[in-house]
């Protein structure tokens, strides 16, 4: 399913902000719960956001986010039950800032709730786990956690969503 | 004609691979291509092997690896306790700076030995 959202013509823009002009509006690609799935989504990110104009610096903190946020999904949440989907999706906000929306239909939880680790603690504990929040905040410029209403799941506007900023500067 | 084989375009995107070396006392681990939740537990698996087989002198050459998400990270904190109990260490180096930038958001080189040269590495073992 395609949501579509339009923007409207840019043709007053200097050279330098039509260079970072888009040509997409908004993509999804949906995903399943497999961590197979990571690298395609990782590609996917990386695509939209060299197409969007950010530096390589800038695609890997994209990419690393998403795939953080998905890995966590597809392990803790989902299982890693293959047959389950979520979504990605990517679209432009205005000329200067790429929004990630990661949407799911697994139970709800907020990874904004999760502390930051303590290191030597997790060292002692043979802790493998509980880095990936901790990174997305670190490297993107907002994350939100919308929790799916209790009914209709399944219906996208009823997913659980996490919503990834990145600013092009 | 040709089938769809699913089990070799796995084999083909997993991009991933470690080759291991035995530097007298030290084990030494060559990781090349992708580390992330996929791929992530075939190096705990080589690491705990190495470390079943005694081997608690342990240098991870980041050389040819292009990236690595916290689940690769979370790899070497399930040991680093472990192996310096015994006098050990998990040394980490020759890292794109791209791969050292996430290690560094999580503040691992505090509690990590990383080096810029395998050499220093290995050195440091046999200081």
């Amino acid at each position: 399913m395609i949501i579509a959202r339009y923007r409207t013509a840019t043709s007053f823009c200097t050279e330098d902000r039509m260079s970072k002009t888009a040509s997409f509006i908004h993509e999804r690609l949906t995903a399943s719960g497999d961590t197979t799935e990571l690298e395609r989504i990782r590609q996917f990110v990386q695509d939209k956001a060299r197409e969007f104009g950010f530096s390589e610096q800038g695609i890997h903190k994209i990419a690393l986010a998403v795939d953080e946020a998905c890995s966590n999904l597809i392990r803790h949440s989902y299982h890693l039950d293959h047959a389950r989907e979520f979504f990605v999706d990517i679209s432009p906000q205005d000329d200067d800032a790429l929004v990630i929306e990661i949407l799911d239909n697994g139970t709800s939880f907020d990874p904004l709730t999760v502390p930051a680790p303590d290191l030597n603690q997790y060292a002692a504990q043979h802790r493998k786990g509980g880095f990936g929040v901790h990174i997305i905040r670190m490297v993107m410029d907002a994350v939100e956690y919308f929790p799916a209403e209790t009914s209709e799941r399944g219906n996208p506007s009823q997913m659980n969503r996490l919503r990834l900023v990145k600013k092009l500067n | 004609m040709q089938l769809f084989d699913p089990q070799s375009v796995e084999t083909v995107m997993s991009k991933f691979s470690i080759e291991q070396k035995n530097n007298g006392s030290t084990e030494v681990f060559y990781l090349k291509g992708f580390l992330d939740a996929h791929t992530a537990p075939e190096l705990e698996s080589a690491i705990a092997g190495a470390i079943a087989a005694g081997q608690h002198r342990l240098v991870v050459n980041f050389n040819d690896l292009e990236y690595i998400s916290s689940a690769g990270l979370g790899v070497f904190m399930v040991f680093i306790e472990e192996v310096r109990a015994t006098g050990g260490d998990i040394k980490l180096t020759a890292m794109k700076q791209k791969v050292y930038t996430v290690f560094d958001l999580l503040g691992f080189p505090m509690l990590f030995d990383i080096t810029e040269k395998e050499e220093e590495a290995l050195a440091k073992f046999s200081a």
